[in-house]
């Protein structure tokens, strides 16, 4: 198994000569088996690139599978410029958690009214399918096992495990810590008391995910911020590489990829954050990667990197 | 009055080295009178490369006032509204001026941007500088602090969009982009008057000759439009602009060089980067 990055910019794109390096489109993997299988996680605007080589692929109809985490902007913003969506016979199946009242079709549908883009979802030629994932629910997709992790995020998110040629990645993003702050369905403009049964509930969430994490070859986490970042804006929804370590080294996890970097951070801080985060990591036994636009990384420990 | 080009690219936000010159950041354009006060259209990713600039002055403070013109709500014209730091800072003055997308609300439609599942700022409500939303009727003319602004309704694919004619300091700029007239070469009178003798001219130039024919009806021009308006409105100098995410720096160029032979227009292409004086 091997996952590309396609985008790996957190909150939205971020073009110019600062972020040229690691890339500035934002949230999109690419998760293929060595058969060729392939599953899509995330529909930020990374999604347009992998869109284009996957037509190049050739092979229509094809059927694509794209995971949500959640439906933030910077997460499926992507999808209405997916070049597959627009060849006729294409079946592209999106996996999402049902995050409010509206019904999924209704909120992808809506991103693409005519006030927001040109053409409206029930004309574009492929026939899409929507399909509600439950945390701790497994699917099997093609030769994929996935298992959805209740991720900590305004609105809910979901991670995921997805298990195939013997070998694991999960992708957590987007999530905050678990120790100060709970997302629920409101807007928070800054740390709320968190009763007892938030505590549990954090703790849970926790615990649910180490589990999920449990021997995982590879971890894509979310680390927006840096800690010093962290500190003025916990209530945003997002970890630090710290935090992501700290899972990590719990699950035992083999290496850690440093994913949904902050638009504000250049090629050159993210320079600075790979190599300190690289060696904290290496203390700890972990190998920490830090993901930039266009990589590929093998996964499992019988391939070489 | 001076202008700067803070986004240029049209419908995506594009990034990469083959992109850096011309840059690839969505449309967001900043006018300053010559007494300093501003004026935005339109609130593309580029506006948060401004909102970076402006949080170093005043509106860092909470002091900042600043209108801000939407053509359109197409996304890659308001992705960075949520992301714009000066809403963020209480006490700054925003206004958002523009019309109704058909058969909605401009509020609705901004507040549906940030719904929750799209946005963890939940509402409109929740930007801490607030923000007054002022609908426009199409055809209008109004003023917002020094600068004058005439308006024009312009058919863009299957919505429509509005175009700014905007005076200042005794110099005009119109703003013409995400438009396609029903023949290129044809330009709409509604539109051939907002340009009328401008000192510059930004024009919807999204794509090549050649890959205008695979497009057409998508709502966008190629080049020989806004030559053709720039021509008939007998403008100062032409800016071509929302260029595809497809366009390198290589092929903007070219499109300059062809464009250049075939007019007598004083024509650049649109790049993000300094100020240029009107």
């Amino acid at each position: 198994m091997k996952i590309t990055f396609w985008g790996v910019r957190g909150s939205y794109p971020v073009p110019g000569a600062a972020t040229v390096r690691y890339g500035g489109q934002t949230s999109c993997v690419e998760i293929r088996t060595e058969s060729g299988g392939c599953l899509i996680v995330d529909a930020g605007t990374g999604l347009r690139a992998l869109g284009q080589k996957l037509s190049r692929e050739g092979g229509v109809p094809r059927q694509f599978h794209v995971l949500l985490s959640h439906v933030h902007w910077d997460h499926i913003q992507g999808l209405p410029f997916f070049e597959p969506a627009y060849i006729p016979g294409n079946r592209i199946a999106v996996y999402a958690l049902l995050t409010a009242a509206d019904e999924l079709d209704q909120v992808i549908g809506g991103i693409t009214r005519h006030e927001f883009f040109p053409m409206p979802l029930e004309r574009v030629p492929a026939q899409f399918q929507f399909i509600e994932v439950k945390p701790t629910v497994a699917m099997d997709i093609e030769d994929f096992h996935v298992l959805p992790i209740a991720l900590n995020h305004p609105y809910g998110a979901v991670g995921y495990r997805v298990d195939a040629d013997g070998t694991s990645v999960a992708y957590v993003a987007d999530t905050a810590p678990f120790h100060e702050v709970l997302h629920k369905q409101h807007f928070l403009c800054g740390l709320e008391p968190l009763s007892h049964e938030d505590l549990a509930a954090l703790a849970a969430m926790r615990a649910g995910l180490v589990a999920a994490l449990r021997g995982v070859d590879t971890v894509v986490y979310d680390t927006h911020f840096l800690p010093e970042e962290y500190k003025r804006f916990p209530h945003y929804g997002h970890s630090t590489p710290d935090q992501a370590l700290e899972i990590c080294a719990e699950a035992g996890v083999r290496t850690l990829v440093l994913y949904h970097h902050a638009p504000s951070h250049s090629d050159d801080q993210m320079d600075e954050v790979a190599e300190r985060y690289r060696q904290l990591g290496k203390a700890q036994g972990i190998e920490v990667v830090t993901s930039q636009e266009g990589m590929t990384l093998m996964v499992g420990a019988q391939e070489p990197r | 009055m001076k202008l700067r080009f803070w986004g240029v690219r049209g419908s995506f936000a594009m990034c990469g080295r083959e992109v850096l010159r011309y840059g690839g950041n969505t449309t967001s354009i900043e006018l300053v009178a010559a007494s300093g006060t501003r004026l935005l259209i339109d609130l593309g990713t580029g506006a948060t490369e401004l909102a970076k600039l402006l949080m170093q002055g005043e509106f860092g403070r909470g002091q900042g006032e600043l209108p801000i013109l939407l053509s359109h709500t197409h996304l890659d014209h308001i992705q960075g509204l949520p992301f714009f730091t000066p809403f963020f800072v209480k006490g700054n003055r925003i206004r958002i001026v523009g019309a109704d997308p058909p058969g909605l609300s401009l509020q609705a439609t901004l507040q549906n941007q940030l719904a929750p599942h799209y946005s963890p700022l939940n509402g409109l409500e929740n930007l801490a500088a607030g923000v007054s939303i002022d609908t426009i009727v199409p055809g209008s003319t109004f003023t917002l602090g020094e600068f004058e602004v005439e308006t024009a309704l312009v058919p863009h694919g299957n919505m429509w969009t509005t175009a700014f004619r905007v005076t200042a300091d005794g110099k005009v700029v119109t703003f013409l982009s995400d438009v396609e007239y029903p023949e290129p070469e044809a330009p709409l009178p509604e539109a051939l008057h907002l340009a009328r003798h401008a000192d510059l001219l930004i024009h919807d130039a999204m794509h090549s000759d050649d890959d205008y024919q695979l497009r057409r009806g998508w709502g966008h021009s190629p080049a020989r439009a806004a030559i053709s308006v720039a021509e008939k409105a007998a403008v100062r100098r032409l800016a071509l602009f929302h260029h595809s995410p497809d366009a390198t720096d290589a092929m903007i160029d070219e499109t300059v060089w062809r464009a250049r032979a075939e007019t007598k227009i004083e024509l650049f292409a649109a790049a993000e980067g300094s100020y240029l004086e009107v």
